[in-house]
C-alpha cells in the first residue's frame, strides 16, 4: 500500500518533469536536431557551395587527421586555452568578491560600469581594438611610450605579441561571468560569514571556505561554458585576420573550420572539421561535468 | 499568480501554435519576384546604397511585371551571406556589381546570357568587341555583359607635391617626369622610388632622404597601392598567368622584382605605409583620403568616394601610371551584374539586368565610380564626375588608361581559386606586417610560389 | 554588561565606524583605479564617437583627445593656425603655403599686410588646435541609422526573446534540477552538447528550415526558437536551483502545493538574482546579435536590427569609426539603465532568501 503509494507519488513526480521538460523536447525536435543532422550527414559528403553533395564515405575523414593546418589550428587553440580558461575564471570571481564587498561604495553604479565592455557590440568592439592596439598611434603604446619604453611592441602584427594581445582583450569579454558568479555570491547565506568571523577566520579563509564552495555550481557552469567557447574562438581572430590572417598565430580551429567552409566553399570537409571539434569537447566537457562531483557543492542536490 | 503564469503559458503556447501554422505564407501576387543581391563589389557605400534603392522604386513603379527587391549586405559581410545563400539553394537572381574577383570566387555558378542576349535583340555594338570576350570564360559562354571599366589611374595630392617642391607626374603615356632639378627622367618606378622618399616626411619635418629621418615617428607618406591585391600589384611589372598551360605556377621574375620595390618601400625607404601605419588613426585604413599620402596607384573606382578631400579642401588630380622596364602595365578593374545559374526566373532576371545596364546605367555609374563602357555615357560621366571633384583637371587619363592594361586580367581564374588568393594575401600581410621587416623576399616568394603549385594541384 | 559605561561605548562604536570608513575608502579607491584602466578601450570608443575625422587629416599629428586645428579662413579656404616667433615676437599665424625651406603665413589680424614669408620647417612649429568634441556625429548617425524605427526593432526582437528564454529556461531548469527523470544525466548532455558543435556548419540547414516553412524575411527564426529553451540559460538555472536548500519546498509540499506552485512561490523568489542575469545575457545577447539578423533580413531594411543597421558605416571604400561607435554607444544607453534597474533585483532575491547585505 504504501509502496505502490510511493510508486505513484514517483510516476507523477516523472510525469511533472517531463511537462517541465517538454519545451526544450520539442524545440530540440523542432529547430536544433534538423541542423545537427544535415551537418553531420555533410561531413560524409564533398558538399562545396555552389554544388551538390555526393557521398565520399570516410575521405574528409581521413583527410583531417592527414590534414596539418587542421593539427597546427588544434593546438593552437588548446595552447590558447590553457592560458586563457584560469584567467577566464580567476579574474571574473576576484571581480565579482571586489564588486560583493560590503566595503564598496557605489557598488551598483560600479557593476553596471565593469559589465558594460561586455554589452559593447562586436563591430565596435572591433574597432576600438584595432585603435587601441595599433602600434603607431593606439592608446596603450602612447601610454608605454610615455611611461618609459622606448620601443613597444607592434600587438596586432607581430606573430610574438598576438597572444598577449589576445589575452588583454579577453579580459574584456567576462562581463557575463563577473555577473553569474556574483548572481552566485548573493545566494550566501550572511549568517555563514558571521559564524566563520566568530570563530576567527580571515578574509581569505572565509573565501576559500565559505565563498568558493558556495558558489561552486556557479564556477562549474562557466568553466563549462569557457571551454566551449574557447574551442568555439573565433569573432576576434576572425575580425583581426582580415588583416593579420598570414599570422599562424591566430590560426584557431574555429577559424580554420570557417576558412574551410565558408571562404573556400568546402562545406562537407568544415563539417567534419566541426565534428571532430565537436568530438573534443563533448569529451572535455564530459570530464569536467564527471569530476564536478568532487568538487561542486549543491545545497539542495 | 498561479492564474497568470497559466494563462500566460497558454497564451505562450497559442501563439506558437498560431505562428507556426499561420506562418507568412507568400501572398498571393502577380509579380515575379526577382532578388538583386549587392555587395560582392562596390555598392555598399551610403550613397551608393542610396541610389540603389532609388533605382529599384523607379523599377518597380515603371512596370508591373516584376517585383524587384534590392538585398544590400556590405562587402565585409557579403561573401558569408551569400555563401549562406547559395548553399541553401536560395540563390538570388542578379547579383551585383561584382568584377572578376568577386565572381570568380564563386566560378561556375553564372548563368550563359547568350540565348537572352539573341532573344531580346539586345545590342551590343556599342561595346568594344574585346571586353565581351573578356566575360566568355571558363567555357560557360557569356556570364557577363561589360557595363563598368574601372582604369588604373594614379591619384597624386597635388598640396603635398606643392609643399615639396616636387612637379606633378605626367598625365599622358609616355611624357617623361621633370625632377625638382629640372632633369628629364622616365616616369617609372625608379622614379617613384625617387619622388616618393621626398614626399614621405616625419613628425620633425625631416624626410626620407635625410640622414635625421625618423622612421618611427612617419606622418606622411609617399606612395601606396590603395586597397592593392598583390596580383594586381604584380601585374603592375607585366601580366602573365599564374598557372601555364602544364599547370606549373610562376611567380615571374617581374614579379619577383615588384615584391622587392614594395619590400625596400616600406622596410628600407619606408614610403610605403606598413599594415601597422595603415590601420593606425593617422590613415585610418583609407590611406590618400586622409590627405596624408602623395601618390596612390589604384582604379577608377576610387573616385567614388574621394569626398574627405573636397571637403578639407584638399586639391588631388589623376596622372598615369608609371612604367616599369619602359613599357606601363596599368592593371584595370571591370563590373557588371550577372545571374545566378539557379535563378528561377532567369527571363525576369535578365530584364532587371538590362534595365540595370541601361536606363539605370547613369546613375549607377556615376555613384560606382565607374567610367562606362558603352561610348554614349561616356560623356555624361566625366562631366558629372569634373562637377564633383573640381580640382582634377585631367580626367581624360582615366579612359585613355583603359588602352594600358594588360593581358591576362589580374584576377584570371586558376583552379583552386579561393585558397589560392587567400596564399596571395598571406604574402602580402606578411610583407607589410612587422615580422616582414626581417624577411628574405626571394624565399618567401619560393615559398608562396611552392604552395600556391599544391593548391592548384589540389583543385585538379 | 552593565558595568560599560555609555562614554565607552561611544569609543567603540566610534572605532568601528572609523574602520569601516577607512576600508570603505580603500576597497572604493581601489576599485575606482581598477576601472580607469578596464574602461581605457571604452574611453577610446568615446573619444573616437566625438572626433571630426576630417579635422585630423588638418592635424600634424592624431590628437588624443577629439581636437580640431584652429584655422583661419582667407579667401574662402580654411588655412591651420601655427605659433610663429617673427622677429623674436611670438605670434599666431595662418600657413596658407608650405613649404620645406620657406612658408608663407598670414597674419588673421591684419590680413591685408599679405603674406608674410618665414624660413624654416613649419613641422616644427607648434599647431595651435582647440578641444571640440563633434555632438553632430550622434545626430548624423541618428538620422542615417534610422534609429527610432531600428531601436523600435531591435527592442521588441530583443523583449520577446527575453520573454521566451525566461518562460521556457524555468521550466526546463526545474525539471533538470528537481525531478527523477529517467536518463537525466545523458539528457542533460545532449542539452549541453546542442551548443558545442560550431554553428557555421549549422548554418546553412538552418537557413534551409526557416527558409522552407517561409520564416525569412520576417522576425520569426529570432524569437520563436528562444521560447523552446537553450543549453546556456538552462544550465546556469539550473546550477542556481541546486545550491537552493530543500527545506522550503518540502515544507510547501506538506502543506498540498503542486510542483508549479513550489516553482512560483518558492523558487522563483530565491532565484531572483539569477534570473535577472539571464534575462539580461539574453537582452544583450538580443541586442548584439548581428548574423542571424543580418541573414534572415536580408532585403528588408524596415525590419532590421540597429546591430545590422549601423554596418552602413563599414563600406568597403571610406568606414566612418565615429559614426560606428556614436551609434553603439546611443544603442547602449537602453541595456546600461536596464542593468542599472535590474539590481534592484539582485537585493530582492537576497532579503527573501533571509540575508541581510
Amino acid at each position: 500500500m504504501k509502496q505502490s503509494k510511493t510508486r505513484s507519488l514517483l510516476q507523477q513526480q516523472r510525469t511533472w518533469g517531463w511537462i517541465f521538460l517538454s519545451p526544450w523536447i520539442a524545440g530540440f525536435f523542432l529547430f536544433t536536431l534538423f541542423p545537427l543532422m544535415v551537418s553531420l550527414y555533410l561531413s560524409f559528403t564533398d558538399f562545396d557551395i555552389g554544388g551538390k553533395p555526393h557521398w565520399n564515405g570516410l575521405d574528409n575523414w581521413r583527410r583531417l587527421f592527414n590534414d596539418p593546418a587542421t593539427s597546427h589550428s588544434l593546438w593552437i587553440t588548446l595552447r590558447f586555452g590553457m592560458i586563457m580558461l584560469p584567467v577566464s575564471i580567476i579574474f571574473p570571481l576576484l571581480l565579482a568578491a571586489l564588486l560583493n564587498s560590503k566595503y564598496l561604495a557605489g557598488k551598483r553604479v560600479l557593476r553596471v560600469l565593469f559589465y558594460m565592455p561586455y554589452m559593447v557590440p562586436a563591430i565596435s568592439g572591433v574597432y576600438i581594438w584595432q585603435s587601441f592596439l595599433n602600434g603607431q598611434t593606439g592608446l596603450l603604446n602612447r601610454i608605454l611610450v610615455w611611461a618609459g619604453m622606448s620601443d613597444p611592441p607592434d600587438w596586432l602584427f607581430n606573430a610574438t605579441w598576438i597572444s598577449p594581445a589576445l589575452v588583454v582583450v579577453g579580459l574584456w569579454g567576462v562581463g557575463n561571468a563577473m555577473l553569474t558568479m556574483l548572481a552566485g555570491m548573493q545566494g550566501v547565506p550572511t549568517e555563514m560569514y558571521e559564524a566563520a568571523r566568530v570563530d576567527g577566520a580571515g578574509i581569505l579563509t572565509r573565501f576559500l571556505r565559505i565563498t568558493l564552495p558556495m558558489i561552486s555550481p556557479v564556477i562549474l557552469y562557466n568553466l563549462v561554458l569557457t571551454i566551449i567557447g574557447l574551442m568555439q574562438y573565433f569573432v576576434l581572430p576572425y575580425a583581426l585576420s582580415s588583416q593579420t590572417r598570414v599570422n599562424p598565430e591566430l590560426q584557431f580551429i574555429n577559424l580554420h573550420l570557417y576558412q574551410t567552409g565558408f571562404l573556400y566553399g568546402h562545406m562537407g570537409y568544415a563539417s567534419a572539421i566541426a565534428w571532430f571539434l565537436f568530438a573534443i569537447a563533448l569529451l572535455l566537457t564530459i570530464f569536467v561535468l564527471y569530476t564536478s562531483r568532487r568538487w561542486v557543492y549543491y545545497a539542495g542536490g | 499568480m498561479i492564474k497568470h503564469f497559466r494563462l500566460l503559458i497558454v497564451l505562450t503556447l497559442l501563439v506558437g501554435v498560431l505562428v507556426v501554422t499561420a506562418s507568412p505564407v507568400a501572398k498571393a501576387q502577380d509579380r515575379v519576384k526577382i532578388i538583386w543581391f549587392c555587395c560582392l563589389g562596390s555598392g555598399d557605400n551610403p550613397q551608393q546604397q542610396e541610389t540603389q534603392l532609388r533605382v529599384v522604386d523607379e523599377f518597380n513603379a515603371s512596370q508591373d511585371e516584376i517585383e524587384l527587391e534590392i538585398q544590400i549586405t556590405v562587402f565585409a559581410d557579403a561573401d558569408d551571406a551569400f555563401s549562406t545563400l547559395v548553399g541553401a539553394g536560395n540563390a538570388p537572381d542578379v547579383v551585383g556589381p561584382v568584377g572578376f574577383g568577386g565572381s570568380n570566387r564563386f566560378a561556375g555558378q553564372w548563368l550563359d546570357l547568350e540565348p537572352y542576349i539573341e532573344a531580346s535583340g539586345m545590342d551590343l555594338a556599342t561595346i568594344p568587341e574585346n571586353l565581351v570576350e573578356s566575360y566568355r570564360t571558363l567555357g560557360e559562354g557569356l556570364t557577363g555583359i561589360p557595363f563598368a571599366i574601372f582604369p588604373g589611374v594614379l591619384f597624386y595630392n597635388v598640396d603635398l607635391f606643392d609643399e615639396a617642391g616636387l612637379n606633378y607626374p605626367p598625365s599622358v603615356a609616355g611624357d617623361p617626369y621633370i625632377m625638382p632639378d629640372g632633369t628629364e627622367v622616365p616616369w617609372d618606378y625608379n622614379t617613384v622610388t625617387e619622388i616618393a622618399k621626398i614626399l614621405t616626411v616625419d613628425a620633425n619635418g625631416n624626410d626620407a632622404t635625410s640622414p635625421d629621418f625618423d622612421p618611427t615617428q612617419i606622418v606622411q607618406w609617399g606612395w601606396v597601392d590603395q586597397y592593392g591585391t598583390l596580383r594586381s600589384e604584380f601585374h603592375t611589372f607585366g601580366a602573365n598567368y599564374v598557372v601555364d598551360e602544364n599547370g606549373q605556377v610562376h611567380i615571374w621574375d617581374n614579379w619577383r622584382a615588384r615584391a622587392q620595390w614594395m619590400w625596400d618601400g616600406v622596410w628600407t625607404h619606408h614610403f610605403i605605409p606598413t599594415n601597422s601605419e595603415l590601420n593606425s588613426d593617422l590613415l585610418a585604413g583609407n590611406a590618400f583620403n586622409s590627405g596624408r599620402v602623395g601618390m596612390a596607384r589604384t582604379m577608377a573606382w576610387y573616385t567614388c568616394c574621394m569626398n574627405d578631400l573636397t571637403a578639407t579642401d584638399t586639391s588631388f588630380d589623376i596622372a598615369v601610371q608609371p612604367a616599369y622596364e619602359g613599357t606601363i602595365y596599368a592593371p584595370i578593374d571591370l563590373d557588371t551584374f550577372r545571374i545566378h545559374k539557379d535563378s528561377k526566373h532567369p527571363e525576369e532576371a535578365f530584364k532587371v539586368l538590362q534595365y540595370l545596364l541601361g536606363e539605370a546605367a547613369g546613375d549607377l555609374l556615376n555613384v560606382y565610380g565607374a567610367f562606362p563602357v558603352r561610348t554614349e555615357l561616356q560623356e555624361g560621366w566625366l562631366q558629372a564626375k569634373a562637377e564633383q571633384y573640381p580640382s582634377v583637371t585631367h580626367w581624360e587619363v582615366i579612359p585613355n588608361s583603359a588602352a594600358l592594361a594588360p593581358n591576362p586580367h589580374h584576377e584570371e581564374w586558376y583552379p583552386n581559386y579561393n585558397e589560392g588568393q587567400d596564399r596571395f594575401d598571406e604574402f602580402r600581410v606578411l610583407l607589410f606586417s612587422d615580422d616582414g621587416g626581417s624577411m628574405d623576399v626571394n624565399a618567401e616568394l619560393d615559398r608562396l610560389e611552392s604552395d600556391l603549385q599544391a593548391i592548384v594541384d589540389a583543385g585538379g | 554588561m552593565a558595568a560599560n559605561s555609555p562614554q565607552m561605548q561611544i569609543s567603540y562604536y566610534q572605532a568601528r565606524q572609523l574602520r569601516r570608513f577607512g576600508l570603505t575608502a580603500l576597497v572604493t579607491l581601489f576599485t575606482l583605479l581598477l576601472l580607469s584602466v578596464y574602461l581605457m578601450p571604452f574611453a577610446n570608443m568615446m573619444t573616437v564617437s566625438l572626433r571630426d575625422v576630417l579635422a585630423v587629416s588638418k592635424l600634424k599629428e592624431v590628437p588624443l583627445l577629439p581636437e580640431v586645428p584652429s584655422v583661419y579662413n582667407y579667401e574662402g579656404k580654411d588655412y591651420p593656425v601655427f605659433q610663429v616667433t617673427i622677429d623674436s615676437e611670438p605670434k599666431e599665424l595662418a600657413l596658407v603655403k608650405p613649404g620645406r625651406q620657406v612658408s608663407q603665413f598670414i597674419d588673421p589680424e591684419n590680413p591685408d599686410a599679405g603674406f608674410i614669408e618665414w624660413e624654416g620647417n613649419w613641422r616644427q612649429l607648434v599647431q595651435v588646435q582647440k578641444l571640440a568634441p563633434r555632438w553632430e556625429n550622434f545626430e548624423e548617425a541618428w538620422t542615417q541609422v534610422r534609429f527610432p524605427l531600428l531601436f523600435r526593432n531591435t527592442l521588441i526582437i530583443a523583449v520577446v526573446g527575453v520573454i521566451g528564454t525566461l518562460l521556457s529556461c524555468i521550466c526546463v531548469a526545474y525539471a533538470f534540477a528537481r525531478f527523477p527523470i529517467p536518463g537525466k544525466n545523458i539528457l542533460f548532455v545532449i542539452l549541453i552538447s546542442t551548443i558545442i558543435l560550431p554553428n557555421q556548419v549549422t548554418l546553412i540547414p538552418t537557413y534551409i528550415f526557416f527558409s522552407e516553412i517561409n520564416w525569412t524575411g520576417t522576425w520569426l527564426p529570432l524569437m520563436i526558437p528562444h521560447f523552446f529553451a537553450n543549453a546556456y540559460n538552462v544550465f546556469l538555472l539550473r546550477q542556481y536551483f541546486l545550491t537552493l536548500p530543500k527545506e522550503l519546498e518540502d515544507a510547501a509540499m506538506v502543506d498540498g502545493a503542486g510542483p508549479l506552485r513550489v516553482l512560483l512561490q518558492v523558487i522563483i523568489p530565491q532565484s531572483w538574482p539569477a534570473i535577472v542575469a539571464v534575462a539580461i545575457f539574453h537582452f544583450v545577447f538580443a541586442w548584439n546579435d548581428f548574423f542571424a539578423p543580418l541573414i534572415y533580413l536580408l532585403g528588408k531594411r524596415d525590419l532590421q536590427p540597429i546591430s545590422v543597421g549601423v554596418q552602413v558605416f563599414n563600406a568597403r571604400y571610406g568606414s566612418r569609426p565615429d559614426l560606428i561607435q556614436a551609434t553603439s554607444l546611443m544603442a547602449l544607453v537602453l541595456p546600461v539603465i536596464i542593468f542599472f534597474l535590474a539590481q534592484r533585483f539582485f537585493m530582492r532575491g537576497v532579503v527573501i532568501t533571509g540575508v541581510e547585505k
